[in-house]
């Protein structure tokens, strides 16, 4: 192999390397579905029915965005969040109608994957409040599923 | 949109240590929602079965008598397909309760008939066979969850389709029969329990939104059931919803479950 070809060679697998770092980084908001769904299957098999449905969009870093729900009474709840950014910092809180608190104090948040749990005291709208915490990405892919037994 | 069941492939052992060493969220006791009112995302429609889940607990239900299986009339009107869908699916959760298993595979059949009728029978014929392969085992959940998937499935492929409008359709179909079977529940044994399930202005608000950006349907039930919500919505904004408002509901929502399953 002369200089030339080996040059070549070289920068192709540069491109190559580049452009799977790219791809590998530039996840979507199906990833992130992926992400929450694996923080909801310990929890299906305690008898929470996951929802095909879900939330899903991108924050930058400190973003926050509210997902209004019908929950009811008497049924109890998880909302699941997950990101594909591994190195992100996720969380989700959830609110009444009034701007109360409502989780329970078993939620939790862990780099990125974060999950709130209600046992709604009345049956009516309440608040999913999303947020991107930290990120080393401009926009962080988030998506939001939830199950209830 | 990723299934829930590919989503099996991941390994649960990262679920392990990410749950182990987890914190309990620092979050304000308190917030503004009138603040974030411009960030706030469209509600996701309820299942049935989440309205029925609730109401199960609060004393037993006689759910065969609300089972429904005759054929309903063949519609072409698209709109019209859309909504008597929504309702059929919300009666395979019907039969689910009532764990009827002739009546589920007749829903997943007559399910599989109207989507081919909305052109997205494709997405729609793997649930159907399984739909009936976990009737006959009489596998609920599995049921339950495969009713699901249908109706997103169903709804996805209606989006891909730009057809955004009818699978919006879809999902207040399902929600008005689901109605009608929580009133008539509700109605013959009253409490202030099974009322408050009724207790959802702003999912009424949200309907009431979309039918107003579907001017182009102009289809006499879409225009009924257009008017009615907003005879709903005052019975249902209330801190106590009263056995009068309970009855009136029902009525409205048989009248407009009738005009759906109908051709007039």
């Amino acid at each position: 192999m002369n200089g030339f070809t080996k040059t070549g060679v070289r920068v192709s697998l540069c491109l190559i390397v580049f452009f799977a770092l790219r791809l590998g980084a530039a996840g979507t908001v199906d990833d992130a579905q992926s992400f929450a769904l694996q923080a909801a299957e310990p929890y299906v098999k305690e008898g929470f029915q996951v929802r095909e449905d879900y939330w899903g969009g991108d924050l930058g870093s400190g973003e926050k965005k509210a997902v209004r729900q019908q929950l009811f009474k008497g049924n109890e709840y998880w909302f699941w969040m997950g990101t594909e950014v591994e190195r992100g910092k996720i969380s989700v809180h959830i609110y009444d109608s009034e701007g109360k608190l409502a989780e329970q104090p078993d939620s939790w948040e862990k780099g990125h994957f974060a999950a709130a749990h209600v046992i709604p005291k009345a049956t009516g709208s309440y608040f999913i409040i999303v947020a991107v915490e930290e990120s080393p990405e401009e926009r962080t892919h988030w998506a939001l599923v939830y199950g209830f037994r | 949109m990723i299934s829930f069941s590919k989503s099996l492939k991941f390994s649960a052992i990262a679920l392990i240590g990410v749950t182990f060493g987890a914190h309990g969220a620092q979050a304000p006791q308190r917030i503004d929602i009138g603040k974030m009112s411009k960030q706030v995302e469209n509600v996701v429609v309820p299942l049935p079965n989440e309205i029925f889940g609730a109401l199960n607990k609060l004393g037993s239900v006689n759910w065969r008598e609300y089972v429904r299986t005759e054929k309903t009339s063949n519609f072409s009107d698209r709109p019209r397909i859309a909504l008597l869908l929504g309702t059929v699916i919300a009666d395979g959760f019907i039969a689910v309760q009532a764990e009827d298993a002739p009546a589920v595979k007749e829903i997943g059949n007559r399910v599989l008939n109207l989507s081919k009728g909305m052109g997205v029978e494709k997405s729609i014929t793997p649930h159907a066979k399984a739909i009936t392969e976990a009737a006959d085992k009489r596998r609920w959940d599995s049921v339950r969850k495969e009713l699901d998937s249908t109706q997103s499935s169903v709804q996805a492929a209606m989006n891909e389709l730009h057809d955004e409008k009818l699978s919006q359709l879809v999902s207040l179909g399902g929600w008005l029969r689901g109605t009608q079977v929580l009133t008539s529940v509700v109605n013959k044994h009253f409490s202030a329990d099974g009322a408050e399930l009724l207790h959802q202005p702003d999912l009424l608000m949200h309907f009431q939104t979309q039918l107003q950006g579907m001017p182009e349907f102009n289809v006499p039930i879409i225009k009924d059931i257009q008017k009615s919500l907003g005879e709903v919505r005052p019975l249902v904004d209330a801190p106590k919803i009263s056995p009068e408002s309970v009855r009136k509901i029902n009525d409205i929502t048989t009248r407009l479950d009738n005009g759906i399953v109908t051709k007039e």
